[in-house]
């Protein structure tokens, strides 16, 4: 084991997680769901957070279905799935996730068909953002792990 | 299933471990993090992500699982939908989960049998309570089955237990005992409201107390779901009451006293309806360090001419050698009384609760200290003796107080065996030995029938209280509930918490948002 090479990469893995944390992509939420991983169950975390964009994928697309005809909107589905989009993001700490959903609950609530379209189009872009910067982490937990180290706690505070 | 003692205090000694949880959620990111959370807690975890599957895996056997938490938001089914069919047919707790922080919801889930409600993201701090609602739920269900013929026994069995416990209840009231121990009687509290009174004593009235026996006071009550033995314990209450009110009868102080302090209380708002009922004589209290009010008694003759005006009117309610108590039992005025001249400076008890507290307190102390020949009397504690106003508030009393968790009764048991003759002889200090003088704060439940076995508790504190909390209590959780919500200090009321409402009402201002919160009087404070 490169122990250098191991000092590094933890380290890199560190400041990358702190600053997640810090341009408010993670809250502490997603600390909670690390604390939850252990030897029984490794990659908690990399199920549950593609669980969740799994799901951001099928309701982002349910919704853009109900939002398509300006003339015929469901702002009942569109609300329902805004609403499991809250919860789940707020699940596993995807802040910027579910703050587009606060905003877009309200434009659902006053029927703004406009509003909902662009918060669908942030929400959309938010969460594959996010995709993008959780696979960095994990991949760097995996160079860790296989250059024969461990992942550090990292305190975020 | 039924277990014996010994077995369910083994499982418990490994509760929670191993508690069986269903984990019904549609989001699957949700549930699985919620699983895993779970088993964190070291519970055994099913999940679904359908309330229809949910609920088939229940019925199939329903003592699969201990408890069921579930999302409120889901496409097969209503969150709430489930919630309530779930406590229908198993009756198991259920805690809801959501998303949703809205007050209303978080109502609506109470209402429809939630235990708790939790909000999501869920922490696992939570998780690791909501036991809690197991052994609690278990605790009410055996509390029920032991009441009524539950699941599990053989009606023959079930009855003669039944009337055994009923017995041996009767038995230890005849004695005196008061060893009701709210936890240990199980029997559901019946409120003896002023109006439910009347009835009783009406009936009683009627049969002759010598020949009034529970089954046919019952009869002539005609109340629904009063059941034999509320009757019975309430005699048997009332019986004691009665003899100790006729003992004192013959002291001629005491018709003076009972009055007075009959008036004083009735001029109270929030006391418990069953003072009036009881004659009293706590008003000894005043007379005792009163010279004032001694003064007013110079001889005998007047005190005579009360007791006999107040004889005349007993004769109604009471048979015979109840004559004295029996009037006052039902709470009347006395109007001669107000010959008497005795202040009637009692209106800031009127809407005080507080100085409820404050005035046998003092009259407590009086007690206690019996060579107060000095006029200690307290100020603002002056009998009141506006008979036309008696009535109202009485009513008042009975209306409000009875409701409240307030030890009434020691205020007023102690005082049975006062010393009467020492009122009319004002040479001698009156000293009350079962005084307890210890207790004098009107607050404090503590001696609630548990002390002087001496004592009599008419209605029974304890089981006021128990009633008390029992309606406050099907919401255990209430803080947990509020918690994520707009911390909104309030009372959450049942809605089915009666004449809880009124004591509320009269003693809080309340706050109804516009919002939804029609039933149940929630009340934001």
């Amino acid at each position: 084991m490169n122990t250098i090479v191991v000092a590094q990469l933890q380290r890199q893995f560190q400041d990358y997680m702190v600053s997640l944390y810090q341009q408010g992509y993670l809250d502490n939420q997603f600390t909670e769901l690390r604390k939850l991983q252990d030897e029984g169950s490794p990659d908690f975390v990399a199920e549950v957070v593609s669980l969740f964009f799994d799901d951001c994928a099928k309701l982002i697309n349910d919704m853009s279905i109900s939002l398509e005809r300006p003339d015929h909107v469901d702002f009942k589905q569109v609300d329902s799935g805004v609403h499991q989009l809250k919860g789940s993001s707020s699940s596993v700490g995807a802040r910027r996730v579910k703050n587009v959903c606060i905003a877009f609950k309200e434009c659902c609530d006053v029927q703004n068909r406009e509003g909902c379209l662009r918060c669908l189009q942030q929400v959309d872009y938010e969460y594959k953002m996010l995709k993008t910067k959780l696979q960095d982490l994990f991949n760097l937990e995996q160079q860790i792990l296989q250059a024969g180290g461990t992942i550090p706690q990292v305190d975020i505070n | 299933m039924t277990m014996t003692i010994e077995q369910e205090i083994e499982v418990l000694d490994q509760f929670p471990v191993g508690m069986r949880v269903l984990a019904v959620d549609d989001d699957q990111t949700c549930l699985r993090i919620l699983q895993t959370l779970l088993h964190r807690c070291q519970y055994h975890v099913t999940t679904t992500n359908q309330a229809q599957t949910a609920l088939e895996l229940l019925r199939e056997n329903k003592n699969k699982f201990d408890l069921v938490i579930s999302d409120v938001d889901m496409p097969d089914m209503d969150g709430f939908k489930l919630l309530e069919l779930v406590g229908l047919e198993m009756d198991l707790p259920v805690i809801m989960l959501s998303a949703h922080s809205d007050p209303k919801y978080v109502m609506k889930g109470v209402k429809h049998g939630a235990c708790d409600y939790l909000l999501k993201p869920v922490r696992i701090e939570e998780l690791k309570n909501i036991w809690q609602h197991v052994v609690r739920k278990s605790k009410l269900k055996k509390n029920k089955s032991s009441v009524s013929n539950g699941p599990g026994n053989s009606d023959k069995a079930n009855n003669n237990r039944k009337r055994k416990e009923q017995y041996e209840e009767e038995e230890e009231e005849e004695r005196g005992n008061e060893n009701d121990d709210p936890t240990a009687q199980k029997k559901p509290r019946v409120l003896w409201t002023h109006e439910l009174h009347n009835k009783f004593l009406a009936a009683v009235d009627h049969l002759g107390v010598e020949k009034a026996v529970p089954k046919k006071i019952l009869d002539l009550m005609n109340v629904d779901k009063l059941t034999r033995e509320n009757v019975a314990s309430h005699l048997q209450k009332f019986r004691v009451a009665l003899k100790k009110v006729s003992d004192e009868a013959n002291q001629q102080a005491n018709r003076v006293a009972i009055d007075s302090h009959l008036m004083q209380m009735t001029s109270h708002k929030g006391l418990g309806g069953f003072y009036h009922h009881r004659a009293i004589p706590v008003g000894s209290g005043q007379f005792h360090g009163g010279a004032t009010m001694m003064r007013h008694f110079p001889s005998n003759r007047n005190l005579g001419r009360v007791n006999s005006l107040a004889g005349g009117m007993f004769q109604s309610s009471f048979p015979r050698n109840h004559n004295d108590g029996g009037n006052i039992l039902q709470g009347l005025p006395l109007p001669p009384l107000e010959e008497l001249q005795i202040n009637k400076a009692f209106q800031s008890f009127d809407s005080q609760q507080n100085s409820l507290m404050v005035a046998p307190n003092n009259l407590l102390l009086l007690d206690g200290h019996p060579q107060s020949s000095s006029p200690s009397l307290n100020p603002g504690f002056s009998p009141h003796f506006e008979t036309s106003n008696n009535k109202q508030r009485l009513e008042h009393w009975s209306n409000t107080v009875l409701s409240t968790n307030m030890p009434q009764s020691n205020v007023h048991s102690k005082p049975d065996s006062l010393e009467w003759t020492a009122f009319c002889d004002s040479a001698t200090p009156l000293i009350n030995p079962n005084m307890d003088t210890s207790s004098t704060s009107f607050c404090r439940n503590t001696d609630f029938g548990s002390s002087n076995a001496a004592q009599t508790d008419f209605f029974h504190p304890l089981q006021m209280n128990q009633q008390h909390a029992n309606n406050w209590g099907p919401m255990p959780t209430e803080a947990q509930v509020f918690r994520n919500c707009d911390p909104k200090e309030g009372l959450h009321m049942a809605s089915d918490a009666g004449s809880l409402d009124d004591i509320v009402n009269s003693l809080m201002t309340q706050e109804q948002s516009p919002t939804d919160f029609s039933e149940g009087g929630w009340v934001m404070v």
